[in-house]
C-alpha cells in the first residue's frame, strides 16, 4: 500500500515537474507585467502566467508561479503597487501556479472580524487562498510535501464561488469549477466588472493541453472548460478584444484565440474518437500522426503530441 | 548674430549635406553633362530574375479553356474575340508568339534577365518565347536608331525614371526610385494564352520596382496598365512579381506555343 | 556677405527639412480591381485549390480537414480578413493619415476595409509589444519610407488564412508589405513569412484604383445560430475521408498533385513536370 502511494505521488510529481518544464516561459525566468485593464495585470515568466488585481487597499493574486520565482513576482508586484498580496486564488494545485503560495502570501494578509479577530493569533495574518476544494485535498495530502502556509484557506466545493466586490477592491470576482478538464481542482477565475478570465492551465495556446488524468483530467472536461469561456468572454467589434483572457501558460488572448484552441482540441479528440471506434491500438493511432497539421503549431515540445494523443485516448477508453 | 558665427553655422551645415546634392550627378560625363540614365538609375534592375507565380496560376501555368478569361474586362468587341480562339489557326500562320507580346509577356512564367544595350537603353530578355524588349529612354525617334516602323510584338518603349520627391526631383539624401516605360506601336496580341485579345492601339504603362528584404531577397514587382478601348472596359491592371537569382544556370529557353 | 550667408544657411536648412518630408501621400478612397484571381478573391477560391502556395504538409492537411461549415459557428461568423489576407478580398479600402499639427509629420496611416476594423501603421519608431502581448486581426504595424515606397513589417496577428478554403496562416507569422502609389494606381505586395505552415515566404501583389466617390458604409456584424448543432460540436472532416479534393483538378483539366500546391508549384519550371503528370480524372470526381 505504502509503495503503492508512493509510486502514486512519484507520478504526481515527475507529472508537475513535467508540466513546469513544458510550459517553461522563458530561459532566464524574468517575470514581466503586462497591463490588461486599468486595474488588472497579466505577469508573465514566473511559471505559469499570474493575474494581478490592483486595489486602493491590496492586491488579488490569480496564481503564484514557480516557488524558486517568488522574489522576482514580489519585486514585480512592487512595481504596481506597495499594498499587501491579500487574496491569492488557485486555479488549480499544480506547482507552477502554487509554489509561490507561502512567500508571496506570507508578505499579505486580509481583514477578518467577527467571531476570530483577537481570539486566534494568526488570524488575519498571510493572504486568504481561494480555490477549489479538490485543490487543497491535494496539496494536503501526506506525501505532497506542500507546506500548510502554501495550502488553500478557502475551498468550495459548488458550481462557483463569488467573491465579494466590498472586500475585493470592488471587483466581482466569481470563481467557476471545471470538473475533469487539466485536473479535477480547475476553476476559471472571472473578473466580472475587469471583464477578464484568467483560465489556470484549461487553455495553454503555446501548446497542446496538459491533460493530468493522474490527477483527474479528462480531455472532454478541457473541452467543456473551453466551451464555458466562450459562454462567458464577450467579444468587441469584429470577434477582436472584449473581454480579455490570460491563460494557464502564454500570451495574453481574447475571444478568438480561445475558439481556435478550442477547435484544435475537439477536432483533435473527435479524430481520436473515431479511431477508438474502428478499433484501433493506442500505439496505432499515435503513428497514424492524426495531428500532422496541429504539430508545427502546438506540439514543439518533444514528446508533448505523444502525451496529447495518449491522454486524450485514455480519456476516452476508461471505465466510468 | 555676428559675422564669424554665420559663417561657422554656415560651414557646419554644409558638412551635413550629402555629397549627392552638390555633385552634378554621378558617373557625368564632361562638367556640366547631365549623367546618362546608366549612371543615373536610382535602382539597379540588372540580373536574372525568375517568376514566382502565386497568382493567376491556371490562366498563366497552363493554358485556360477557350472562354475562361474572368478576371479581364472585355467589353462585347473583346469577348467575342477572345471567344474565336484558335491556336491551331495561330500557329499556322506564324502567330504563336501571340501572347508574348509586350502586354503580356512579363505574365509567361519564365526567367528574365534585365541588362544595358547601352547607356540610353535598357534590354529585358525573356527565356520563355525568347523575347527582347528594349526600353528607350529620352526621345524615339530614327536618329536614336530606333525602329518605329511596322508594328512588332514588344512595339516601342520609352522610359524614365522616377525619382521620390516632389515634382519628381530628388531630394537630398533620398534614396530608391523606380523605372516608368510606356510602349505603343504593339502588334496585335494576347492578354491571356487563350486568345483575348488587346489591338494594337492598346497603350501599356509600366512601373518597375525593386525591393530588397531584411532576409537577403529582392522583388521585381511590375505594375502594368493596359489601356486599349477596343476590347476592354476600363483600364486593365496588372501586377507581376519576380525573384532575383544570383546568376542565369536556370535559363532555359523555349520558343513561343500557341496553346 | 553676412546677408548671402545667412540666406545660404537658411536655404540649405530648409533643403534638409525637405528631405524628411519627401514620401508620398496614399490617403483617398481605394477600389479593390480584380483583374488578377478574380474568381478565388470574389466568389471564393475551391476547395482543394492550392495552386501556387508554398505550402507544407501540415498545411495541406489543415485545408484538407476543413470544412467550410465551420464558418456558421457563431464565433466565426464576424470574424474579418486578417491584415494579410484582406488585400486580396473582395472590400474596398479608405486609407487616411494621421499628422502631428506642430511637426507636420505623419506618424500614423490607417486603413480601413469595408468588413474590418481601423489598421493603425505607425510611422513614429515606437517598438512593437512584447511577444506575450495579444494578437489581433490587423497585427502591429510600423512601417518607413524607402523613397516613395512605404514598406511596412507586421507582427503579433492572428491566426488566419491565405485561401478561403481552409488554408491556414498561424499566428507565428509576420507580414512584410510594400506599398506604391502611381497617381490613380495603388500597388500592394505583401510577403507573409510563416515558420509553421509555409517552406518559403509567400508573396502576391495587389492592385487598386482611386474611386472618388467611393463610401465605405457601416457594415454591423451578429452572431447568431445558423445551423443547429449540439453544442461544442465543431464541423470538420476527418483525415482522408474528403471525397471533394478531385472536383477542382478534374474541372479544369489539371492533375490531382498539382492542385495540393508547394513551393515547386510557384516555379516556370514546373511546366515541363506539368505535362508528364496525369491529369485528375473527372469519374474520379464525382465518386
Amino acid at each position: 500500500m505504502k509503495l503503492r502511494s508512493f509510486t502514486i505521488a512519484a507520478r504526481c510529481g515527475l507529472v508537475v515537474v513535467a508540466a513546469a518544464t513544458a510550459f517553461a516561459q522563458s530561459g532566464n525566468d524574468e517575470v514581466h507585467a503586462l497591463q490588461v485593464r486599468p486595474n488588472v495585470y497579466m505577469l508573465v515568466g514566473a511559471g505559469g502566467n499570474i493575474t494581478a488585481l490592483v486595489g486602493a487597499d491590496g492586491v488579488l493574486l490569480v496564481d503564484t508561479g514557480l516557488a524558486r520565482n517568488a522574489d522576482k513576482v514580489l519585486a514585480a508586484i512592487r512595481k504596481l503597487s506597495d499594498k499587501p498580496v491579500m487574496y491569492i486564488v488557485n486555479t488549480h494545485f499544480h506547482a507552477d501556479h502554487t509554489g509561490g503560495n507561502e512567500k508571496i502570501g506570507a508578505t499579505g494578509s486580509f481583514p477578518t472580524g467577527g467571531n476570530v479577530a483577537g481570539d486566534l493569533a494568526d488570524v488575519g495574518k498571510g493572504a486568504e487562498i481561494f480555490a477549489h476544494e479538490n485543490v487543497l485535498n491535494r496539496m494536503s495530502a501526506a506525501k505532497s510535501g506542500v507546506p500548510v502556509a502554501a495550502q488553500p484557506t478557502e475551498t468550495y466545493h459548488t458550481e462557483d464561488l463569488r467573491l465579494s466586490p466590498t472586500f475585493h477592491f470592488g471587483e466581482a470576482v466569481q470563481l467557476i469549477h471545471i470538473p475533469s478538464a487539466h485536473t479535477d481542482g480547475d476553476s476559471l477565475v472571472y473578473f466580472r466588472r475587469a471583464d477578464v478570465i484568467a483560465t489556470g492551465d484549461i487553455f495553454t495556446p503555446d501548446g497542446y493541453p496538459f491533460i493530468d488524468l493522474e490527477s483527474g483530467g479528462n480531455v472532454n472536461g478541457v473541452i467543456a472548460g473551453l466551451n464555458k469561456i466562450l459562454d462567458i468572454a464577450f467579444p468587441d467589434f469584429r470577434l477582436e478584444g472584449g473581454t480579455m483572457i490570460v491563460p494557464g501558460h502564454g500570451r495574453l488572448c481574447d475571444i478568438a484565440d480561445v475558439a481556435y484552441y478550442r477547435d484544435m482540441v475537439t477536432i483533435v479528440r473527435d479524430r481520436v474518437q473515431d479511431q477508438i471506434k474502428k478499433g484501433k491500438t493506442l500505439e496505432q493511432i499515435k503513428a497514424a500522426k492524426l495531428t500532422l497539421d496541429y504539430d508545427p503549431r502546438y506540439g514543439t515540445v518533444p514528446g508533448s503530441t505523444d502525451r496529447f494523443i495518449e491522454a486524450i485516448y485514455k480519456s476516452l477508453t476508461q471505465k466510468k | 548674430m555676428t559675422g564669424q558665427s554665420i559663417i561657422r553655422c554656415a560651414s557646419v551645415l554644409c558638412l551635413l549635406l550629402p555629397v549627392s546634392l552638390l555633385a552634378q550627378g554621378r558617373g557625368g560625363g564632361r562638367a556640366g553633362q547631365p549623367a546618362s540614365p546608366k549612371a543615373a538609375a536610382p535602382v539597379d534592375l540588372t540580373g536574372y530574375w525568375v517568376s514566382i507565380v502565386t497568382e493567376d496560376w491556371r490562366f498563366r501555368m497552363v493554358t485556360p479553356k477557350k472562354g475562361d478569361y474572368p478576371s479581364i474586362p472585355l467589353n462585347a468587341e473583346g469577348r467575342k474575340v477572345a471567344d474565336a480562339w484558335d491556336p491551331a489557326k495561330d500557329a499556322a500562320s506564324g502567330n504563336a508568339c501571340k501572347s508574348y507580346g509586350a502586354a503580356n509577356l512579363l505574365r509567361n512564367p519564365g526567367r528574365l534577365h534585365i541588362t544595358w544595350e547601352n547607356d540610353d537603353t535598357l534590354r529585358i530578355d525573356t527565356d520563355a518565347g525568347t523575347q527582347t524588349r528594349l526600353l528607350h529612354f529620352g526621345a524615339v525617334s530614327s536618329s536614336t536608331g530606333v525602329q518605329t516602323g511596322e508594328p512588332q510584338w514588344q512595339g516601342v518603349s520609352v522610359a524614365q525614371w522616377e525619382l521620390p520627391g516632389p515634382g519628381g526631383r530628388r531630394a537630398a539624401a533620398v534614396s530608391g526610385g523606380d523605372l516608368k516605360s510606356i510602349t505603343t506601336h504593339m502588334r496585335p496580341g494576347y492578354l491571356q494564352k487563350n486568345g483575348v485579345p488587346y489591338s494594337g492601339n492598346a497603350v501599356l504603362t509600366e512601373y518597375f520596382h525593386r525591393t530588397v528584404e531584411d532576409n537577403g531577397d529582392s522583388w521585381l514587382i511590375v505594375t502594368t496598365i493596359v489601356e486599349d478601348p477596343q476590347y476592354l472596359t476600363t483600364p486593365f491592371l496588372r501586377s507581376t512579381h519576380f525573384k532575383k537569382e544570383a546568376d542565369g544556370s536556370k535559363w532555359d529557353p523555349s520558343p513561343c506555343e500557341a496553346q | 556677405m553676412r546677408r548671402l550667408i545667412r540666406r545660404w544657411a537658411v536655404s540649405v536648412s530648409l533643403l534638409a527639412a525637405q528631405a524628411a518630408l519627401a514620401q508620398v501621400d496614399f490617403s483617398g478612397e481605394w477600389a479593390p480591381r480584380f483583374h488578377e484571381d478574380q474568381p478565388e478573391r470574389v466568389p471564393g477560391p475551391e476547395l482543394g485549390d492550392y495552386l501556387g502556395l508554398p505550402i507544407n504538409e501540415a498545411a495541406r492537411m489543415r485545408a484538407n480537414t476543413w470544412s467550410a461549415s465551420m464558418m456558421t459557428l457563431p464565433e466565426w461568423q464576424c470574424r474579418p480578413h486578417s491584415a494579410d489576407y484582406i488585400w486580396r478580398g473582395p472590400s474596398p479600402v479608405r486609407i487616411s493619415q494621421e499628422v502631428n499639427p506642430l511637426t507636420r509629420q505623419v506618424t500614423a496611416i490607417h486603413a480601413e476595409w469595408l468588413r474590418s476594423i481601423d489598421r493603425p501603421i505607425y510611422l513614429d519608431g515606437r517598438p512593437h509589444p512584447p511577444d506575450y502581448a495579444a494578437h489581433t486581426w490587423a497585427g502591429f504595424s510600423t512601417a518607413k519610407w524607402e523613397g516613395d515606397m512605404l514598406t511596412i513589417y507586421t507582427t503579433h496577428l492572428k491566426e488566419g488564412y491565405i485561401r478561403r478554403n481552409g488554408m491556414a496562416r498561424s499566428d507565428k507569422a509576420t507580414l512584410v508589405e510594400h506599398w506604391m502609389r502611381h497617381g490613380e494606381f495603388l500597388t500592394v505586395v505583401t510577403i507573409v513569412t510563416d515558420p509553421v505552415y509555409l517552406t518559403e515566404p509567400f508573396i502576391r501583389s495587389t492592385d487598386y484604383q482611386l474611386d472618388l466617390h467611393q463610401q465605405i458604409p457601416p457594415y454591423p456584424c451578429e452572431m447568431v445560430q445558423e445551423v443547429e448543432r449540439p453544442k461544442g460540436d465543431v464541423p470538420h472532416i476527418l483525415p482522408g475521408e474528403n471525397t471533394f479534393l478531385n472536383e477542382f483538378p478534374a474541372k479544369h483539366g489539371l492533375p490531382a498533385a498539382a492542385a495540393m500546391g508547394g513551393a515547386e508549384t510557384m516555379y516556370p519550371e514546373y511546366r515541363k513536370k506539368l505535362k508528364t503528370m496525369p491529369k485528375a480524372s473527372p469519374e474520379a470526381a464525382k465518386q
